[in-house]
């Protein structure tokens, strides 16, 4: 049997004290890392492609959600979170497992024989299918509300919070978020943006643009029965005729 | 408060009625009883019951700001004689002038008119009374329904205060991250875990006291805010530093229980929680002539996008400390140069 590469992802050192001493049960199972921020995580899972994670959900820089969502290598996931009601709705279909912090030696057993189970059945198909993608599905399909957004731009990870997004553009099967900082490219659709960025602030102005109401300069006639925004860095963003009646409700005239 | 008659269509329109009636009820009399001419009923009734109409509607603003509770019955009884005498006055001498000068050839009418003056002056002091007294009563009934209304108000503040206070207690990361601690150490290090159980039912038994809502020592307080870190810094190592300079003066005096807890919850949170460099917290008390002054201070990072629900932890502490102290205690909070602190004073005298 050839051994299986682990990495720990968890900001608690006790905590991934206590995944290792359970860990010593199995020696197939070789840790080949620990990290304890989501960031340096990412990154040691894109370069030494584990087949198996641990991952906390509540982690300096980057969440567990997060790192999943600009991950490129696709390990199995075992989540690891204390009380997050999202989270475990989202484990309970899609990871490999998940385990409530704090777990006894006997559930840890169960979640590894599962993790055993499906890296059997991977290494057997050509492909196997892994249940990342489904957790960023889930995500999609939720209402949960959007704060921060991971993007991965020239090899590098921007975190950006919602707050500061001034507007989105559509760009085929991306979305272009516009920030004072600049702007960056996220695979997504606008859809998934209308749903979780908060609609008290977000509007859907135009079939292809969201505006920030927050950055909103003054709002002028444009053409025929068309308006367009001009936006407090000097942007300009069209605004349909649903746009403006959106737009009358959220700000009031 | 608004006129309560001209101030809705309805009242207005059962004064109307109400004086259309007394005016028709006079015209039928003069018509039948007395035999005057319907020119001479009609404008008699007109000026005497419509304009009293009228006129009475005025009696609403001596009553309203001649306000029985507030000043002494004499002044308020003579502003009212005052008053009424004005409008009665300005009613009698309009309604029996103008009557006069209209009907100057009708000599059976004017001697009749100038007979029933005392009358009509009687009887309109009498309804002037009546009116003022219903305006009275209007007026209490509206006071007390906003008075009720707004005790409602305050005490459905009072209570979502409470119950923020409640949820704001324990954040359940914090109680099953540190179990999960516990269970490790229990492991590698028995005797810590032990350690650590201690403070941590120290901790919890003090937050349950909370309920109760009652003031402990500075001291106290700070013991328990004291194993809440120690409970982090198991967790988060050297990652967490933490200092303390309470004067002497402060260790006495008494605060409202876990008052500082949402402080240095959310001290970590938005420090410890998000980063990866150590990061210091820092609480300070001292007194002054009038207050004692507590700071607590974190390092954070800027650059970290801050997550929302901030400010929840702040509002409840600032509605705590207007509850206790009403505008004799203040929270201020600013964050600048990567430093976020937090100043409460607290008045030294206060009960």
């Amino acid at each position: 049997m050839t051994s299986k590469k682990i990495i720990i992802v968890e900001d608690e050192r006790p905590a991934r004290d206590l995944l290792k001493t359970y860990l010593e049960a199995f020696p197939e199972m070789e840790v080949i890392g620990e990290y304890d921020n989501g960031f340096d995580g990412l990154k040691a899972i894109n370069e030494l492609k584990p087949d198996a994670i641990f991952l906390d959900v509540q982690m300096p820089k980057l969440t567990g959600f997060e790192l999943l969502e600009v991950l490129e290598h696709q390990p199995e996931v075992i989540f690891t979170t204390a009380y997050d009601q999202f989270a475990i709705r989202a484990f309970e279909r899609n990871a490999v497992d998940y385990l409530l912090k704090p777990f006894s030696k006997e559930r840890f057993k169960e979640a590894m024989v599962k993790l055993n189970a499906r890296l059997e059945t991977k290494e057997g198909s050509a492909k196997g299918e892994s249940g990342i993608e489904k957790i960023r599905q889930h995500f999609a399909e939720s209402d949960e509300m959007l704060h921060r957004v991971v993007i991965k731009k020239s090899g590098k990870i921007h975190v950006i919070s919602t707050g500061d997004i001034n507007f989105l553009e559509a760009q085929d099967d991306y979305v272009m978020i516009y920030t004072d900082e600049g702007k960056y490219l996220k695979q997504q659709t606008m859809k998934y943006f209308e749903q979780h960025l908060d609609n008290q602030q977000f509007v859907r102005v135009h079939r292809s643009y969201i505006a920030n109401i927050t950055c909103i300069e003054r709002i002028e006639p444009y053409e025929k029965s068309n308006f367009v925004l001009i936006l407090k860095d000097g942007n300009k963003v069209p605004v349909s005729r649903n746009g403006m009646q959106v737009l009358k409700e959220n700000l009031d005239f | 408060m608004s006129h309560p008659i001209t101030g809705n269509r309805r009242s207005i329109l059962i004064y109307s009625l109400v004086w259309l009636m007394v005016a028709a009820t006079q015209g039928i009399l003069y018509l039948y009883v007395f035999n005057f001419s319907i020119p001479v009923v009609v404008t008699d009734a007109l000026f005497s019951s419509l304009l009293f109409g009228f006129m009475g509607l005025l009696a609403w603003y001596p009553t309203r700001y001649i306000p029985f509770h507030r000043q002494s019955p004499f002044y308020s009884i003579s502003a009212h004689v005052v008053a009424g005498v004005v409008v009665m006055g300005s009613w009698v001498l309009l309604s029996i002038g103008m009557l006069n000068a209209i009907f100057s050839t009708q000599v059976e009418y004017i001697e009749f008119l100038n007979q029933t003056v005392a009358w009509r002056a009687m009887l309109g002091g009498l309804i002037y009374l009546v009116l003022v007294l219903i305006y009275y009563l209007v007026s209490n009934n509206q006071k007390l329904q906003e008075r009720s209304q707004q005790e409602e108000r305050l005490k459905g503040m009072v209570r979502d205060a409470e119950l923020n206070m409640l949820k704001s207690q324990i954040n359940p990361h914090f109680l099953f991250n540190s179990l999960n601690s516990i269970s490790s150490l229990t492991m590698s290090n028995p005797d810590e875990a032990r350690e650590m159980i201690i403070r941590l039912s120290d901790f919890l038994r003090y937050s349950l006291k909370h309920r109760e809502n009652e003031y402990v020592p500075l001291g106290e307080e700070l013991g328990r805010m004291k194993d809440y870190l120690a409970i982090e810094k198991v967790r988060f190592g050297e990652k967490l530093l933490y200092e303390f300079e309470v004067d002497k003066a402060c260790e006495e005096f008494p605060v409202p229980t876990m008052i500082f807890q949402p402080l240095f919850e959310n001290a970590i949170r938005h420090s410890v929680y998000e980063s990866v460099d150590p990061v210091s917290i820092k609480f300070s008390c001292v007194p002054d002539d009038w207050h004692m002054k507590a700071v607590i201070s974190n390092d954070f990072d800027p650059a970290i996008p801050i997550r929302k629900g901030t400010g929840v932890g702040l509002q409840n502490v600032r509605q705590r400390i207007a509850l206790a102290y009403k505008e004799n205690g203040t929270v201020q909070w600013s964050g600048n140069d990567g430093v976020f602190s937090v100043t409460i004073l607290f008045p030294r005298i206060f009960i």
